[in-house]
């Protein structure tokens, strides 16, 4: 019986693990479930330990608000994963694909700053 | 590293494929001028037809009395020129990096089929080497310039593979391949690695003889 409660305890804690949602201060790396079948691994990521070293304060630097084509300069979407808008598959409609968002936004940042990873393995980096 | 990175994926790759189709180009017009001023006639009887012909033939493993008596030579040969070019041109890295470039790009292979196709081509690169090597009626033609040749072809997809898996110094190594791709592009005009254009141009002129003139196969 004791065993049991305590496989049974065990099982919950786990469970609950498992299932609380991750909060970017322990992000390690860029979730890529939303792909797929992924090729590479996840990007290197540490989230805010990555944008106070590069000094970014503005949260909608990355997680943006657009209404009518137009960028909402003091709104925020970081309830939103990048996927929520951004679908796998190019439309026509001239949003970026899921791969073209993170690459613009992460790849593109560090090559006008001249600063942070731009080779496909610096963040694509095996364990 | 973000210099000398800018710096090969920028004015280097401009470099490298400018020479490599400007080279092109040079080379057939060469090519075109000297016939017109040698062998004028050829031009009476280049038959599209006797030229397609031929070139299918040749491009078909076994489709010629040559290629099926060197069975080995002949799986060989085509498995590492059909993976030495489809491996580069459909590799995933090389279209998003283009259509980060250029706007737009192209479907591409999973990079685990690139990942195979680039060890056939080193195995390949492997087979020839040591077939100069041990086959003493192959080793008498052979010179120091083959063996650049090989190292030059092989270079990419040696440093690509280590690049890839990231064994070891993997900044140095993405360097590292990408100016040795560059260095091939350009050598393919100005070496005999302008058998990529030659070849085609070789057996349509010979398939036009042999079809029109002679009534004649060549394969
Ligand atoms: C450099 C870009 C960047 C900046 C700046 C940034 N984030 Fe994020 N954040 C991300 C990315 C990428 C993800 C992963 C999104 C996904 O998986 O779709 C993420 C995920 C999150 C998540 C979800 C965590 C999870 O695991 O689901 C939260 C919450 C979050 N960020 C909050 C913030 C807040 C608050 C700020 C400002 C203080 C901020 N972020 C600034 C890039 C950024
Ligand atoms: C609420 C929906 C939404 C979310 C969430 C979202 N985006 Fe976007 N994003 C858009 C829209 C809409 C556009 C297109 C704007 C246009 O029409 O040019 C866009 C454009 C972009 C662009 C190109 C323009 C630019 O700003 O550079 C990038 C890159 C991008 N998103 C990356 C991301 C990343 C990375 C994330 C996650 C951290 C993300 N987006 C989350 C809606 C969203
Ligand atoms: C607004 C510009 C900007 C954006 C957007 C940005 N970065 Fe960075 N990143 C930087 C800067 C600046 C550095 C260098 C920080 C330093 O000096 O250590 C950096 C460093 C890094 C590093 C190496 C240091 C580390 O934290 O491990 C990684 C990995 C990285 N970024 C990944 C990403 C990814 C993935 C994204 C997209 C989700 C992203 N970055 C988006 C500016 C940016
Ligand atoms: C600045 C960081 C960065 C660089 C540099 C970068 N990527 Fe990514 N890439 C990302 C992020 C973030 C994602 C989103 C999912 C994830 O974490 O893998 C992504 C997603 C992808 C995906 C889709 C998901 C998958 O695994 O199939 C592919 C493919 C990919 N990258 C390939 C490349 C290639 C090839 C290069 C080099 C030409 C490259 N990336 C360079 C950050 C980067």
């Amino acid at each position: 019986m004791k065993r049991f409660v305590t496989v049974l305890l065990a099982v919950a804690v786990g469970w609950l693990w498992a299932t609380a949602p991750l909060a970017q201060e322990d992000m390690e790396t860029v979730p890529n479930d939303a792909f797929t079948s992924p090729q590479r691994p996840p990007a290197v990521f540490v989230h805010d330990a990555h944008n106070e070293a590069a000094g970014i304060d503005e949260c909608n630097r990355c997680h943006h608000v657009y209404r009518e084509g137009q960028l909402v300069p003091d709104e925020s979407s970081e309830d939103y994963r990048c996927s929520d808008c951004h679908a796998e598959t190019a439309a026509d409609d001239g949003m970026p694909a899921l791969m073209g968002a993170f690459h613009g936004n992460c790849k593109q940042c560090h090559l006008e700053l001249e600063n942070g990873p731009v080779m496909c393995g610096e963040c694509h980096q095996r364990p | 590293m973000h210099a000398i990175y800018g710096w090969v994926t920028g004015p280097l790759t401009w470099i490298a494929f400018l020479l490599f189709f400007g080279g092109l180009l040079y080379r057939l017009v060469q090519l075109l001028i000297l016939v017109r001023r040698k062998e004028p006639f050829i031009f009476s009887y280049m038959s599209l037809k006797y030229s397609l012909r031929s070139i299918l033939h040749w491009i078909l493993p076994f489709g010629t009395v040559n290629w099926r008596l060197h069975p080995v030579m002949t799986i060989v040969t085509f498995a590492f020129h059909i993976c030495l070019l489809v491996a580069p041109v459909f590799l995933m890295a090389h279209a998003i990096l283009f259509e980060e470039a250029w706007g737009f790009g192209w479907p591409s292979l999973p990079d685990v089929a690139a990942d195979w196709m680039t060890l056939i081509v080193i195995a390949g690169a492997v087979f020839f080497l040591v077939r100069r090597i041990v086959r003493p009626e192959v080793r008498f033609v052979t010179s120091t310039s083959d063996y650049v040749l090989l190292a030059v072809v092989a270079a990419p997809f040696v440093t690509g593979f280590i690049a890839y898996h990231q064994l070891f110094a993997y900044r140095w190594m993405l360097v590292a391949h990408i100016v040795s791709g560059q260095v091939m592009l350009v050598a393919i005009p100005f070496t005999r690695l302008v058998h990529m254009l030659f070849a085609p141009l070789t057996r349509a002129y010979t398939g036009s003889e042999f079809g029109g003139v002679r009534h004649a196969v060549d394969w």
